[in-house]
């Protein structure tokens, strides 16, 4: 049986999913995060269940890609069950696309989820009086908390069961447009489409002259689609692609020339529909709903008074944003340094076990150079991406996310970025990767290519990680936290450079419109808060003992062979020397240089690359960083941080670069945008720098 | 007095009379419960010309000032005619 969720964003779709199936869809509170389905098997009453998560949307007449996603599942596979998801908060509008889905499918089950909010706000909702009102089965729930979801699941399996579709009411549609309807439902009843969708929807669909009614698409199946090595950091979900099979058109033409001539064309028609499911709302509404006090207010309305005040709002951002960084990149420098001690103090016992067991000398120095040095480099920074992501996940489950972007907007604008480009931007300080895809939910295509192109210049995390590692050792003290923020200003100002840049390049003409809802805040739950905290940290743990392990013998194996030849004599040497002529300018060495070239793979590999490369482990009471210290001055740093910060991100990100735009020019524009920009700019701090005498 | 969102303070209430413009915005606003004859409130406007806050249907909505321009809207208590389904 395949059950499907669906709702409005942000009535707690991957809520229930994750519950239900132990996954790990993104959740927060804001409009927009699931952005591709995701698909779990679960087994109850000896019946196994295909559920699948879909991205939230507000109607099925789709605009943006995360909406077409919902659409074209919903259209091209008919799940057997719809789980429709309502926010009881918020029941009006989340109905409008309830009733839609009930034209379509004949078997839904409504979920009124977010109990508590709509309790807290004064709202009571009569459960049961709504199943009478719609004639449709409804569950009550509270996803947060985990109640009602195996009941809300034991619906849909029942439902799915009933030997016969049930019947749900019409919507009453007003009798000039009823007879309109039915005109063309009779035209259409005999074809085979009739058989394919319920008559009704298909008759309101060809009025309002929806392009797919008519075609067959079929999905290409997806050649070894479980291939995820290159994204480690984040799950891009179970894309489909499909196949147009053949596209007829179906009777009514004439009918629909008439009625244009009568000024019925399709945006009335479209408009008429609307209205009238609206009407049919507020019509019923009272008969399930009671609101107490509708001029209550909130807690949503009172912190609002502060966090979105005009006056407020801004320094309460700064100040909130300040906290976030600090405590992530300068409150955690303690923790860090006691790791990498720690991994010092384990490779010197774990290299004293082997000098007693009279292991060979290489093997000692693969252990010691290569896998303490360059892994051990890299944990260093892993309190920082966890304190990070708790703060992060907060924000975005607490709804202070979405105030930030409404408080952006105005800068945004500035930038001629469209309003949910924020949302891109914000994701990539996660990683860029799921930046990337969040882009999906701008409807315009150029508004999304660039804001595409731009993200990569926001540092992820690791790169901020192995940015605060070099801070603190050339700039110790309360200096590191001012350079980390002048870099964190400097990417800020050369997105907005970009932006603009861009604009020009992408040539747009009309603008796409931005509204957003603010969702009511949240109190973040401590599974929302720890879970994606533990998950990124393990996620990038595990990268730390795979990929970096790798990476770091291959750089040991090149810096240590051929054996007894000075190290800038050795493989590694020689391809830094190779490069050095572009680093020359920058005043980078040829370690930096193979370091950079590394990291093209995963940025972290460049703070292990380097940890191999200035052998480190040789004294194992020093960190690479400090090592690192006596090879360059600290403007010669700062040059590299910016570098760094500005190349591209990794290897996972172009990928996804290319996945998301279909684009192998527009990639490699990207790509070689941010090379060249690195470049500059990095020759332009360096020989400035010079210039006013800074060292 | 027939005047856009845009124009309207803090605190204000207005019905929705028409969407200007056609196409995906006026979908868009469809959508999102913006139809002819709904009744919102701008709570409050984000400053430097920021987006509006808006309040209907119970939710809060965010949107920026070229938008609101595009809405038309009457005094919330003038008496309310059929809606003209003005398509374009
Ligand atoms: N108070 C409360 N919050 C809830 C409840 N269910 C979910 N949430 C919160 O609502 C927010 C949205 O949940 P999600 O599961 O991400 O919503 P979604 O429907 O998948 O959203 P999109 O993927 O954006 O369409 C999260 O912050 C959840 O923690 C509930 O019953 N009560
Ligand atoms: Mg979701």
């Amino acid at each position: 049986m395949k059950i499907a969720l669906m709702g409005n964003p942000n009535v707690g779709k991957s809520t229930v999913f994750n519950v239900l199936t132990g996954s790990n869809q993104q959740v927060g509170n804001w409009a927009g995060k699931t952005v591709e389905r995701k698909s779990g098997i679960i087994h109850r009453a000896n019946e196994e269940i295909e559920l699948i998560d879909l991205p939230g949307t507000y109607s099925l007449t789709a605009y943006s890609q995360e909406e077409i996603v919902t659409r074209e599942y919903i259209l091209r596979e008919k799940p057997d069950v719809v789980m429709a998801m309502v926010d009881a908060s918020n029941i009006e509008r989340n109905l409008y696309l309830v009733l839609q889905i009930l034209e379509l499918a004949p078997r839904v089950v409504i979920g009124l989820n977010m109990m508590d909010l709509a309790k807290t706000a004064g709202i009571t909702i009569h459960s049961n009086k709504l199943a009478l009102a719609l004639n449709v089965p409804v569950v009550e729930i509270t996803a947060a908390k985990g109640q009602g979801i195996e009941e809300f699941l034991a619906e849909a399996i029942r439902v799915g069961k009933l030997k016969k579709d049930p019947i749900a009411d019409d919507v009453p549609y007003p009798e000039e447009l009823e007879n309109r309807i039915q005109a063309m439902e009779r035209l259409l009843s005999d074809t085979i489409w009739a058989t394919k969708y319920p008559l009704r929807w298909l008759a309101i669909k060809r009025l309002e002259q929806d392009p797919e009614i008519g075609q067959t698409w079929k999905s290409i199946p997806q050649t070894n689609q479980r291939n995820r090595s290159t994204d480690p950091c984040c799950d891009p979900g179970d894309p489909v692609k499909y196949e147009l099979q053949e596209s007829v058109s179906l009777p009514g033409e004439a009918l629909l020339q008439a009625y244009e001539a009568e000024g019925w064309n399709k945006d009335h028609f479209e408009m008429a529909v609307a209205d009238a499911k609206y009407k049919y709302i507020s019509k019923i509404l009272p008969e399930f709903r009671v609101n107490e006090n509708p001029v209550k207010r909130t807690w949503t309305d009172k912190l609002d008074e502060w966090i979105l005040s005009p006056f407020w709002g801004y320094p309460i951002m700064v100040i909130i944003l300040s906290l976030v960084f600090w405590f992530s990149f300068v409150a955690s420098a303690p923790l860090g340094g006691a790791v990498s001690e720690a991994m010092a103090w384990a490779a010197d016992v774990i290299v004293v076990i082997m000098q007693w067991g009279q292991m060979p000398e290489v093997i000692q120095s693969l252990v010691r150079d290569g896998i303490f040095a360059g892994v051990g480099a890299v944990l260093a920074f892993v309190p920082q991406i966890a304190i990070f992501f708790a703060f992060f996940s907060l924000m975005q489950d607490s709804g202070y996310l979405a105030r930030a972007a409404f408080l952006g907007d105005r800068f945004m604008q500035l930038m001629g970025l469209h309003g949910k480009s924020f949302f891109s931007l914000v994701s990539g300080f996660g990683c860029n990767v799921p930046g990337i895809m969040a882009t999906r939910t701008l409807e315009d295509p150029k508004d999304r290519l660039i804001t595409m192109l731009i993200n990569p210049l926001i540092p992820c995390v690791p790169r901020l990680g192995v940015m605060s590692a070099v801070v603190a050792a050339f700039f110790p003290g309360s200096r590191g936290a001012f350079i980390m923020v002048s870099l964190l200003l400097l990417s800020m100002l050369l997105v907005m450079f970009s932006a603009l840049f861009l604009r020009r390049v992408v040539r747009q003409k009309e603008r796409s419109a931005f509204v957003m809802e603010l969702p009511l805040y949240h109190v973040p739950t401590i599974r929302n808060v720890l879970l994606p905290t533990w998950q990124k940290t393990y996620s990038f743990l595990k990268r730390a003992w795979t990929f970096i392990l790798v990476a770091s013998i291959v750089v040991w194996v090149l810096s240590s062979y051929p054996q007894g030849v000075p190290m800038n004599e050795t493989w590694a040497g020689k391809m830094g020397g190779w490069l050095a002529f572009i680093g020359q300018p920058l005043g980078f060495d040829w370690r930096i240089m193979v370091a950079i070239v590394f990291g093209f793979t995963a940025k972290e590999t460049t703070l292990s690359t380097l940890g191999i490369l200035y052998g480190v482990a040789a004294d194992a009471s020093q960190s690479i960083a400090q090592a690192m210290t006596g090879a360059m001055t600290p403007l010669g740093a700062y040059t590299f941080l910016v570098v760094y910060m500005l190349y591209i991100p990794c290897l996972a990100s172009v990928v996804t670069t290319y996945k998301e735009s279909r684009s192998l020019g527009w990639t490699s524009f990207g790509v070689a945008y941010n090379l060249i920009l690195s470049f500059i700019i990095g020759w332009l701090i360096f020989h400035g720098g010079q210039l006013f005498g800074f060292q | 007095m027939d005047r856009f969102l845009q124009d309207l303070k803090p605190g204000e209430r207005a019905r929705v009379e028409r969407i200007e413009g056609g196409g995906a915005l006026r979908r868009r606003m469809m959508d999102m419960g913006i139809v002819p004859g709904v009744e919102l409130e701008v709570v409050r406007c984000a400053p430097l010309g920021g987006p509006l806050q808006i309040r209907l249907k119970g939710y809060y909505l965010a949107m920026r000032r070229g938008e609101c321009a595009r809405i038309m809207v009457c005094a919330p208590n003038r008496e309310y005619s059929e809606p003209s389904l003005a398509s374009r």
